[in-house]
């Protein structure tokens, strides 16, 4: 108990309200150097954010950097109504969705040797990995599902910053996550001996 | 069914720790009580532990800020050259129109005055290498004695075309350049001078007098090589100053002969008053020329220096002289209205400031409404007069020998500088009584018009004028007699003429080159 107090004084409050707040205030008073510091602090829950929504790591960086883009351009207009990482987490689900529709749009058109090899189209088979078929059985989940889903298991968010995320209502998430695990049940029915073992 | 599933969503939230502390109590008891509940929980457990470990953490990116950074720059970068580049036109269009408002605010008649110096160059344009009509029709005492009577003037030397000076029949002048009708005023003033009975003396005083009008017609009318033709209004006055001169000189020097074809109450000239009118429009120096060129037609203040002028045909003459000698090809000079006047039909400018007339064939200007103030002497009323002398004197006519040939050298050089040129081939066949036939027709012809114009400047006087043409021609008997013994002449002079055409063409090419030189001279009986 008290190796768990001193670790918690010895470890800066990086993500704290006050800080981020504090950090925009600066940059909008005209010192734009702390955005750095903002890039820095987010740029990995961001990445993996894109990484598990897109179930893809082929074009992470490049929707970061249109989601750092986006916020440089828009954070004078930032109004500290909500907590940044909300904001920032909402503008990188926005982008996210923006790809997969540009995505599923370009499917139309490309004929069928020329689509992009996906996991999700990947076949299950009894050979491969556990955690290979329980990422291909995520990834072929509707994106409304998928992506309360992976937020809630992989980044730990809670059922509010979901929804704060998603722009939706809370029971909406709990909804979504509850139908999302019952079709990966589904899916995952044929390997359940291996599966829970 | 329904109530099982939303208790497997509760379930869900539970595995989450999204519960309220209710909900938590809730469902918590009946997994207790429920083992289809117990199997679900522990489902969603090993779910909830496989996905949490399904997805690797994404490696780090070393670059990531580098790449961030540099794509800020040059995106902050291309926005500002774009925002530059679409303001460039608009503060562009902004700075020339505050310029412009500037400018005309300062100086609101820049405008006008740019107009005006386009409309001067325009002018300056048309006005270079004006000259004299003299220069370029090679005006005889001839044609100065027809446009004295009938108002016509040769614009060129070919007398393609004519500028003919009239009245409107609401007494406004007009001018009209046209090409020139088949009737030709041939020999009128030998005719009159014939009618007249003047003798050798005076017919060349009378020739000095119509010739020293010859360089102030010349001034008047301008022509140059685009097409433009200056005319002064006072030309108006000049003919008639011409007609009065000649009438004045007549009455002194035929005395009967002279009230003989004119009638008395119409010819009362007394030599002080012509006089007057002589120094007076001389006297008038109105440097104001209407413009008529091919596309326009304006008015301008020109002054034509004569004697500036006359320097330089010296010298062109010098120089015409220099290629005959080398027997170059010289270009003669030529005026012509283009003829294809259809295309600028439509453009014919209506406005209040003159009136323009367009046909294929001429252009009538008329110049009233015009704004020019002609100068005004107040003269008698010549155009009758003029009709008078043309009745008495179309039965006098005046033989020409056949024109002898004017070709000089190996290119047909065509030599009629300054030279009394026939207006038409004629017949050989010298026949009076079948001259006269002809002649007839055509002036009845072109009196028949006159006398419409006449009766319709003067009603008054046209009663006087039929009376006058009746007595015109009991006259005339006299002039029968004296014809019968022309033509006697005539039948000599035939036979005379014979041998010199036979003669003429044995004779050099040096001769006939003599015979050019010195003027065809019109052989008078």
């Amino acid at each position: 108990m008290e190796y768990e107090q001193i670790e918690n004084m010895q470890q800066p409050k990086i993500l704290s309200l006050d800080d981020d707040f504090s950090l925009i205030k600066r940059f909008i008073d005209g010192d734009e150097a702390v955005f750095g510091e903002l890039v820095k602090r987010h740029k990995d829950k961001v990445r993996n954010i894109v990484y598990i929504t897109l179930s893809n790591s082929n074009s992470v960086d490049d929707i970061a950097q249109e989601v750092f883009i986006t916020v440089y351009r828009h954070l004078k207009n930032f109004r500290f109504e909500s907590q940044f990482t909300t904001w920032i987490y909402r503008i990188t689900i926005n982008k996210c969705k923006d790809h997969l529709r540009k995505k599923s749009v370009r499917k139309i058109f490309l004929p069928l040797a020329d689509e992009e090899k996906e996991p999700v189209l990947e076949t299950i088979n009894e050979d491969s990995d556990i955690i290979q078929i329980v990422r291909n059985a995520i990834g072929i989940l509707p994106d409304k599902l998928r992506i309360p889903l992976v937020l809630k298991d992989l980044e730990g968010f809670s059922y509010q910053e979901i929804a704060d995320t998603m722009e939706c209502e809370i029971g909406t998430v709990k909804s979504r996550i509850f139908r999302a695990r019952e079709a990966l049940k589904k899916v995952l029915k044929p390997l359940e001996k291996e599966l829970m073992t | 069914m329904k109530k099982f599933n939303t208790d497997k969503e509760l379930l869900s939230a539970y595995v989450d720790g999204e519960l309220t502390q209710s909900d938590k109590n809730l469902i918590e008891e009946k997994i207790k009580s429920s083992l289809e509940l117990q199997k679900e929980l522990s489902d969603l457990k090993k779910l909830k532990e496989l996905t949490s470990h399904s997805v690797k953490r994404i490696p780090d990116s070393p670059f990531f800020e580098t790449r961030l950074f540099a794509n800020l720059k040059s995106e902050s970068e291309s926005k500002s050259k774009l925002n530059i580049k679409k303001w460039i036109p608009i503060s562009a269009l902004s700075l020339i129109t505050l310029g412009l408002m500037a400018i005309l605010k300062f100086n609101p008649n820049l405008l006008n005055n740019l107009i005006e110096e386009q409309k001067s160059n325009l002018a300056g344009f048309y006005k270079e290498n004006l000259k004299p009509l003299l220069y370029a029709a090679n005006l005889t005492n001839e044609d100065i004695f027809n446009f004295a009577l009938y108002q016509e003037l040769p614009l060129d030397s070919a007398n393609q075309q004519v500028l003919k000076l009239g009245y409107d029949p609401a007494g406004t002048e007009y001018f009209e350049i046209k090409n020139a009708s088949d009737f030709d005023q041939v020999n009128n003033l030998k005719k009159f001078a014939a009618a007249l009975e003047l003798n050798d003396e005076e017919v060349d005083m009378i020739d000095s007098i119509i010739g020293s009008y010859s360089e102030e017609i010349s001034a008047l009318v301008l022509v140059n090589d685009k097409n433009s033709v200056a005319i002064n209004p006072n030309i108006w006055n000049t003919r008639k100053i011409i007609l009065a001169d000649i009438l004045a000189f007549a009455k002194k020097h035929a005395g009967d002969n002279y009230s003989k074809i004119l009638p008395t109450q119409m010819a009362q000239f007394d030599s002080r008053s012509i006089v007057k009118w002589v120094s007076e429009a001389k006297a008038l120096k109105d440097d104001q020329y209407i413009f008529c060129t091919s596309d326009s037609i304006f008015r301008e203040t020109f002054e034509f220096d004569m004697d500036e002028f006359s320097k330089n045909m010296e010298e062109m003459t010098k120089e015409l002289a220099e290629l005959h000698e080398q027997k170059a090809l010289v270009n003669e000079y030529r005026f012509r209205i283009d003829s294809s006047f259809d295309k600028h039909k439509k453009h014919i400018d209506r406005s209040n400031q003159f009136e323009v007339t367009v046909d294929r064939d001429f252009i009538k200007v008329n110049v009233q409404s015009f704004g020019v103030d002609i100068p005004e002497i107040d003269l008698p009323d010549f155009d009758s007069i003029a009709i008078i002398i043309n009745e008495a004197t179309k039965n006098i006519n005046v033989v020409h020998p056949p024109a002898p040939p004017v070709t000089v050298g190996k290119k047909n050089f065509n030599y009629n500088y300054n030279t009394v040129k026939p207006k038409k081939n004629r017949s050989s066949d010298v026949n009076l009584d079948s001259l006269m036939h002809e002649k007839n027709i055509e002036v009845d012809s072109k009196r028949s018009e006159q006398q419409k114009r006449f009766k319709d400047q003067s009603p008054e006087t046209s009663s006087g004028y039929y009376f006058n043409d009746s007595l015109i021609i009991l006259q005339n008997q006299d002039l029968k007699k004296e014809m019968d013994k022309l033509r006697r002449e005539l039948e000599q002079f035939r036979k005379d003429l014979t041998i010199p055409q036979k003669d003429d063409s044995l004779k050099s090419k040096k001769s006939i080159q003599k015979i050019k030189a010195t003027g065809v001279k019109v052989i008078e009986i």
